[in-house]
């Protein structure tokens, strides 16, 4: 089952006997944006032990997998699992696009600190 | 620490420890590195009160050509007890100085002294763009800026004037270009990291911006990721390694007064160290903030957890008839 808003942003959920697969695709509208969710989703999976849901590598195309067994719905709570995954599709699009305003205004500022001692 | 400091620090504190008046003298022998491959030495080859100076500096053979040697001079010789040595084996260029004879008539003097032996490598720095500055006012007395021209187009008879080119890295260059209403200075630089060579468009695009929106002063910046600017189309043949090449334009109220003159040289020739070190930074602190939103899903997702209640547990695991599995004792 795909759910997609555009071209960019979608998310794939595969179901099988025992298991759900959740791949998302964050939205990078430019290249700063591709950059910011590589490094992050590249953080992610590094740390995937402790994330117990999380895929290391994500299926082709898209940017980050989950993969519910049956064993997670044992130990987790169903629902709250899956207000994880909400919430995780929440903030990481909050997430690139915060750290891309704050790349800007940075810039910015030492752009312009570097500018006004000319003088 | 927003902008990065001119001189060099150790320099400075280890020349301002020699001529402080409770100076009990010691062997030294200290190497110190600075930026763009610059490297001082700083040592007491005779006796503990004379403190030899030297300088390596990757493009000084550039430098000389830019009459680096009769700058220094300029500076120092006015001190009686400093001595232009020989240069040491594997150095540039090197001051002797004698700290039994140094004298000075006021505490300003000693700090002036102490701040100017520390700009070692600005100084060397200094004398490209104080030859170009030079050739900016021959020029435009020759020939005065025309009111007329009011897209600022360069002159015709500008385009044979010689550029000065430093080496200053194995792949960056500095290229300064004088004409008679402006000083053109061309840095080509070399990103090793695609994530750098990304966020330094960012940056540059911020630096080409602030001019217009807030800081009429400011020289004019423009950038360009793979062409070759115009001024040195002729000394570059191709754009090989995927250079960036940032324009700064410095109009005559940068080079006024000597004042002027050289806050713009200390300015501009720290431009690539200024402009990679930021890059680092936001670097971090991009990944300091990546690291603590990591912790914070990994939070979120502990409280999915639940504490092990077996009677829930079974209650809950069911058969896709919606049967429950009896557990065989």
């Amino acid at each position: 089952m795909m759910i997609s808003r555009n071209e960019n942003e979608r998310v794939l959920i595969e179901p099988s006997i025992n298991s759900v697969r959740v791949s998302i695709k964050i939205k990078q509208s430019d290249e700063i944006e591709s950059i910011l969710v590589d490094k992050f989703t590249r953080f992610l999976t590094k740390r995937a032990e402790n994330f117990l849901i999380l895929r290391r590598t994500p299926i082709p195309d898209y940017d980050i997998s989950f993969l519910l067994t049956n064993y997670h719905n044992e130990v987790m709570m169903k629902n709250k699992l899956i207000d994880f995954i909400i919430e995780f599709m929440e903030d990481v699009d909050k997430e690139i696009s915060e750290m891309k305003l704050f790349l800007n205004s940075r810039a910015r500022f030492v752009a312009e600190a570097y500018l006004s001692v000319f003088d | 620490m927003l902008q990065l400091q001119p001189q060099n620090l150790l320099v400075e504190e280890a020349i301002g420890q020699a001529f402080a008046p409770d100076y009990t003298p010691v062997f030294l022998d200290r190497i110190i590195t600075d930026f763009d491959f610059t490297t001082y030495h700083l040592s007491t080859p005779e006796s503990k009160t004379k403190l030899l100076l030297s300088i390596s500096i990757k493009c000084w053979n550039d430098l000389v050509n830019y009459g680096v040697k009769e700058l220094l001079l300029s500076k120092y010789s006015k001190y009686p007890f400093i001595q232009q040595a020989q240069p040491e084996y594997g150095y540039d260029y090197s001051l002797y100085i004698d700290v039994e004879q140094a004298t000075f008539s006021d505490e300003e003097e000693k700090q002036q002294l102490i701040a100017e032996l520390s700009l070692l490598k600005r100084n060397c720095f200094a004398a490209p763009f104080l030859q170009a500055f030079q050739r900016y006012e021959v020029l435009s007395k020759e020939q005065p800026v025309d009111p007329n021209n009011l897209y600022g187009e360069d002159s015709p008879n500008n385009s044979n004037e010689q550029v000065l080119q430093l080496h200053y890295r194995d792949m960056e260059s500095i290229y300064i270009k004088p004409s008679n209403d402006r000083v053109t200075v061309i840095f080509s630089t070399v990103f090793q990291d695609d994530t750098d060579k990304i966020f330094s468009k960012v940056f540059l695009q911020e630096f080409s911006d602030a001019r217009k929106r807030s800081i009429q002063k400011a020289p004019q910046v423009i950038n360009s990721h793979q062409e070759i600017p115009l001024e040195i189309k002729h000394l570059e043949a191709a754009n090989t390694h995927n250079k960036t090449y940032i324009t700064f334009v410095l109009f005559p109220r940068h080079l006024s007064t000597e004042d002027v003159k050289w806050n713009s040289i200390t300015h501009i020739q720290l431009f690539r160290s200024y402009f990679h070190y930021h890059i680092k930074i936001v670097k971090c602190y991009l990944h300091q903030r990546m690291r603590f939103r990591v912790n914070s899903f990994t939070k979120i997702l502990n409280r999915a957890r639940r504490d092990v209640d077996d009677e829930e547990h079974r209650s809950e695991r069911k058969t896709a008839s919606g049967r429950r599995f009896e557990m065989r004792a």
